[in-house]
């Protein structure tokens, strides 16, 4: 199980990477040369990042579904017993906006691929947005009960 | 009707509805099926520990709801999708496309309100 937690780790910070370079390239284009590393963190073709993302919270999402299960049974009871009771709201919280994000991956996938001509761009620049805070989100959450009682410990 | 239209309505009304309907499933405890991960056993509909003389039975067999909820609003999100999907392109183009963003965003913070009582403990 703890291979898995890795692994689940490993593919969010992957994910974690490439949604904050989208982001900000989305709301803050690099001039044509950026001098800057900020400049070039966001000078990336955004569209590109699409797929690799699309992919990365799926397959995250998927191992996060069955590190879940294991989570439940020998994880959370010590948390509740320690009474971590705001841990474990911030985590349904975490749990809760995984699954509304996994059901916005066809209409970002949409956005950034197949966009209409007559389309704003704001739809596009929401969902990611949106998409970029669930990831963050997650990925802190996950961190900081992972730091309270993680597998094995 | 293109494919691709058909698809674009079908992912924007999915992702739309899936947002309203988690909040609904989870509001009203609406489970498509209850995961009991420590017995290995999945029991269909919503399932809530009866056992009032000793509530400590609720750590050895831990219930899990989040995939039943999780597949109630997809099983709904997928029937509007379908829907939307048979929908004429003129009709779709009239929908308000900040919808498919508000949606989820609004979907969101009311999963938080319904997470406060966690941290009123």
């Amino acid at each position: 199980m703890t291979a898995l937690l890795i692994i689940h780790g490993l593919v969010a910070v992957a994910l974690l990477g490439a949604i904050s370079h989208q982001t900000l390239a989305t709301w803050a284009p690099a001039r044509a040369r950026p001098g800057s590393f900020f400049g070039r963190f966001r000078a990336v073709p955004s569209a590109s990042f699409a797929n690799a993302i699309v992919v990365l919270y799926a397959v995250s999402a998927l191992l996060g579904g069955i590190v879940y299960l294991y989570f439940r049974v020998d994880i959370r009871p010590d948390l509740e017993r320690a009474g971590h009771w705001q841990t474990l709201g911030l985590f349904d919280i975490k749990e809760h906006f995984v699954a509304i994000g996994l059901a916005l991956l066809p209409a970002y996938w949409i956005c950034w691929r197949r966009p209409r001509a007559d389309e704003s761009t704001r739809t596009r620049a929401a969902l990611t947005s949106i998409l970029a805070f669930i990831v963050w989100w997650s990925f802190l959450i996950g961190h900081v009960v992972n730091n309270i009682r993680g597998f094995g410990s | 009707m293109t494919s691709s239209h058909a698809f674009r309505s079908f992912a924007f009304a999915y992702g739309t509805m899936f947002a309203v309907l988690y909040v609904v499933a989870l509001k009203l405890d609406l489970a498509l099926f209850t995961v009991y991960s420590s017995l290995g056993v999945v029991l269909l509909g919503t399932h809530h520990a009866r056992d009032v003389v000793d509530p400590a039975m609720g750590f050895v067999v831990p219930t899990m709801y989040w995939y039943g909820w999780t597949a109630t609003a997809a099983l709904g999100a997928l029937m509007f999708g379908f829907i939307a999907a048979l929908l004429p392109e003129q009709w779709t183009r009239r929908f308000w496309l900040g919808w498919f963003w508000v949606a989820p965003a609004l979907a969101m913070i009311a999963c938080v309100y319904l997470t406060m009582p966690w941290f009123r403990l």
